[in-house]
């Protein structure tokens, strides 16, 4: 258990320790929160609601998928696949956790970082630019973390997954970058998911995708309430483990065939 | 000229012939590359059927927008690969440009042939089927003028993007790694041109006019080839200054790139 705390300790100060990084990357956020509030302003068109979203809701919709790019790495990494062709996966498999406890431990610190200084300050900018709404009461709030914490586990969950392909090929890369492509159009983060087609939703209600991105904004915006908000949670509770039980078998078949070459 | 043509043409070759090497790999990154691209536009398609148009442009309309400059990114991205400022940084800090500077070889010559991502292609390819989707779902009026003009405008295009990549690229002789600004113009200017220009506020609009001249690359060249009319009430020549624009920025970033190589101090790696 102190092992995991170094770990989380030791990430978290690692990402802290790049600032000009952090303040550039919200620059270039905010550049692209505002091209999207745009777009969405100019099809609205002055219409007050579209499927139960109101142009308001879309707005923070927009900035809140924007916060959250750093603390979910929506746009993937690749790392764990770059260990298993350097070879420095040999060192971390001799850590005392399990593999998927180490890389959860580690992207646990980065991520905390990245919702406390970059999704929060984002936020704070992205609100001078366009009305935020808020959640009023204090269990929306208490929810809410639950939900993020729940969509964070998700997240990781199927980058730890994919990353594992490379295992079985030279060069995941491609693989990688297909299956992050999915995830961020069906989680929600390129366009609300409510304004797609409702042939659409209905289609990808069934992937764990909506359960990284989508629940969360939409406990925050209020638009999920009563038995389906509870539905809506124990959905990612269940991606979460089906995801990792899935990683956990992938791993074990995997782990056979690695072959580290020499020091 | 035609012995450095030649060079140029045999630098790229090679980096052809060893992206090739590995054939699936390859064809697996030419899919990725324009699925990743496409999603965007897929999307939009998607949210088009509960909205029907974006500032009086149909899908067809906003596609043309789409699809052009889809094409003339990716090819940009291609051609000027070794000028993309994230691998040119990786130049300067590993020395690379050192041994550059001590051959008889012009350097941009060298830099524009170290590198070639054939991978592009498949954005390229995933543009060609934007536009494709635009000529068939609001089909343009062909004229002998837009004809000769679609070119010119596809040039102009990939000119501007380049312009900025060498002035982001001259940029790191200085701060050594790249700056994230740069790429709010060259990925932001792309996505920016994607939509008509009358959706952006007014203090975007500006800034795009006069300090950096995107909106006359590709909006107002869509205006004449889709036959709209000028909203923003600007010159009616407005069109048909893309390839001034391109010209401009070229010349900006030439003479940027020649001050930044006589100033440039090795970092000793």
């Amino acid at each position: 258990m102190n092992f995991l705390w170094q770990l989380v300790k030791l990430s978290f100060k690692q990402q802290l320790a790049y600032r000009v990084a952090l303040w550039a990357g919200l620059v270039t956020n905010l550049f692209f929160g505002v091209l999207r509030a745009v777009l969405l302003i100019a099809l609205y068109n002055g219409q007050a609601e579209v499927n139960g979203l109101t142009l308001n809701s879309a707005l923070s919709y927009v900035g809140l998928t924007q916060a959250m790019i750093a603390y979910l790495t929506l746009f993937g990494s690749m790392d764990l696949m770059n260990t298993i062709y350097t070879g420095a996966i040999g060192t971390d498999l001799l850590k005392p956790v399990s593999f998927f406890v180490y890389w959860l431990g580690r992207d646990f610190g980065r991520s905390l970082v990245n919702l406390l200084g970059r999704g929060v300050l984002f936020m704070l900018l992205y609100s001078l630019f366009y009305p935020v709404t808020m959640p009023a009461r204090l269990e929306q709030w208490l929810v809410l973390s639950l939900s993020l914490i729940l969509a964070w586990l998700v997240s990781f969950s199927w980058r730890y997954l994919i990353n594992l392909a490379a295992f079985w090929t030279p060069d995941a890369r491609g693989i990688l970058r297909i299956a992050f492509t999915v995830s961020q159009f069906f989680s929600g983060f390129i366009m609300p998911l409510r304004l797609l087609p409702d042939w659409f939703t209905a289609m990808i209600q069934y992937t764990p995708f909506p359960s990284m991105v989508n629940t969360s904004v939409e406990v925050y915006l209020g638009t999920l309430q009563g038995e389906r908000l509870w539905t809506a949670l124990w959905l990612q509770l269940v991606w979460f483990a089906v995801l990792a039980g899935l990683a956990h078998w992938v791993y074990q078949a995997g782990i056979r065939r690695l072959v580290i070459q020499g020091g | 000229m035609s012995r450095l043509w030649g060079l140029y043409i045999r630098l790229i070759g090679i980096q052809i012939r060893s992206q090739l090497q590995y054939r699936v790999s390859f064809l697996m990154e030419l899919l990725s590359t324009g699925l990743l691209n496409g999603t965007y536009f897929l999307a939009l398609v998607l949210i088009f059927e509960r909205f029907k148009s974006v500032a009086g442009w149909t899908l067809g309309e906003v596609a043309f927008l789409a699809g052009l400059i889809e094409m003339s990114f990716a090819s940009m991205d291609m051609i000027f690969s070794g000028f993309d400022p994230d691998s040119f940084s990786t130049k300067i800090r590993s020395g690379t440009l050192d041994q550059m500077l001590l051959r008889p070889l012009p350097i941009a010559l060298q830099v524009l042939g170290s590198r070639w991502e054939l991978r592009r292609m498949g954005r390229i390819l995933e543009g060609l089927v934007i536009f494709g989707v635009a000529l068939n779902l609001s089909p343009v009026n062909w004229t002998v003028g837009k004809m000769i003009y679609l070119p010119v405008v596809f040039l102009s295009q990939v000119l501007a993007f380049g312009a900025l990549f060498i002035m982001g690229s001259t940029l790191t002789f200085w701060t050594v790694q790249p700056v994230e600004a740069v790429n709010i113009l060259t990925y932001g200017g792309n996505e920016l041109m994607t939509y008509p220009a009358t959706i952006y506020p007014i203090w975007l609009q500006r800034f795009f006019t006069y300090a950096v001249p995107f909106i006359f690359l590709n909006y107002y060249p869509a205006l004449y080839f889709l036959d709209k009319p000028d909203l923003l009430g600007l010159t009616p020549l407005a069109p048909f200054l893309a390839p001034l624009a391109a010209a401009a920025m070229m010349t900006i970033a030439v003479l940027f790139w020649r001050f930044g190589v006589d100033h440039y101090q090795s970092t000793g790696s």
